[in-house]
């Protein structure tokens, strides 16, 4: 346990020093909150419009599925073979690449 | 003026305030050491991960010590606060002569130097720096890790490089200035990380305005 016979003397916040920074940082936190929401909430608009526009495609199409799709299974009839052949794969398939480093 | 004797002890720095350095410490050095690294990428990928896991460790340490001082220490906020933005001529004076650090440590001659409060002109530069940077590390870092995928790239790209900029200088600020000056200042340093006190008239030789005018005597051993 720490010994000692001297303290430093106890901090008076005024009432004028409260006021002001609990209005600072009032005024900064619900500015930054509204920045925030304001600038998600329209990148939001944004994603909404999108998965609305993709919605009307979808109900548009006669075709939903792509296993119902005939050009698609005609093209894997004639040149794939079936999903996920050797064929497709080497055609349609990606492979991760470590990207890390190249930044 | 009052004399003190010479086996006077004062608390300099209460518990509360010593936790949160040693938050500050376990917070700060791990996000500033794995942040160069995330930044410079030396390492493989799983080195990386590993490092960019203790940065967020680091951050959560970091964010939990301010937020948590701020709350159940706010006169202590206060007092921090007025100290750093309070500028007098004494403090033009000590900047002139730099505190008479290098004129002590590179010529060995001692200089005259102003009386200072309880924070010295240098520690109130580092402290309105370490004040406005690490509000500005946390927010970016938290807005970096949490909300990445909902920002626009604007905030994104400014969040990172306000982020790697201030995160850099405070780096440099800590690990050149204040970790150096205060094994220099081996006194202070045991202070701060031991029990908090030290001899008045040590704390005098630095503080000699804060010992005149700010410590009182307790009525009991604690």
């Amino acid at each position: 346990m720490a010994t000692y016979n001297y303290i430093e003397k106890a901090i008076q916040v005024t009432r004028r020093e409260f006021v002001a920074l609990t209005g600072v940082a009032a005024a900064i936190l619900w500015s930054g909150a509204y920045a925030i929401t304001d600038v998600v909430e329209d990148r939001n608009k944004y994603i909404k419009l999108r998965t609305a526009g993709l919605y009307k495609d979808d109900e548009k199409s006669a075709l939903r599925q792509s296993h119902k799709n005939k050009s698609l299974m005609d093209m894997y009839a004639k040149l794939a073979n079936k999903p996920l052949s050797p064929v497709a794969e080497k055609l349609f398939h990606t492979q991760y690449v470590d990207r890390t480093k190249l930044g | 003026m009052t004399k003190y004797d010479d086996n006077a002890v004062v608390l300099k720095h209460e518990a509360g305030t010593r936790l949160f350095h040693w938050g500050l410490i376990l917070g700060f050095l791990p996000t500033a050491f794995t942040g160069i690294a995330i930044w410079l990428k030396p390492f493989s990928g799983d080195m990386m991960n590993v490092l960019m896991m203790v940065h967020i460790v680091g951050a959560w340490v970091l964010s939990l010590a301010c937020v948590l001082f701020f709350i159940f220490r706010h006169k202590r906020v206060v007092a921090f606060w007025r100290e750093i933005f309070t500028w007098t001529k004494d403090d033009v004076a000590w900047m002139k002569v730099s505190g008479g650090y290098p004129q002590k440590i590179f010529l060995g001659k001692i200089v005259p130097v102003p009386p200072m409060r309880k924070m010295n002109s240098g520690q109130k530069m580092m402290g309105i720096m370490v004040f406005i940077g690490t509000i500005l590390v946390v927010v970016t870092g938290w807005i970096l890790y949490a909300a990445l995928p909902m920002v626009p790239k604007e905030i994104a790209f400014y969040a990172d490089l306000i982020h790697l900029i201030v995160g850099l200088g405070l780096t440099i600020c800590v690990v050149c200035g204040h970790i150096v000056l205060s094994i220099y200042n081996w006194k202070e340093c045991v202070c701060m990380f031991g029990d908090g006190t030290m001899r008045v008239n040590d704390a005098k030789h630095h503080n000699e305005l804060w010992v005149n005018e700010d410590i009182e005597p307790v009525e009991t051993t604690n």
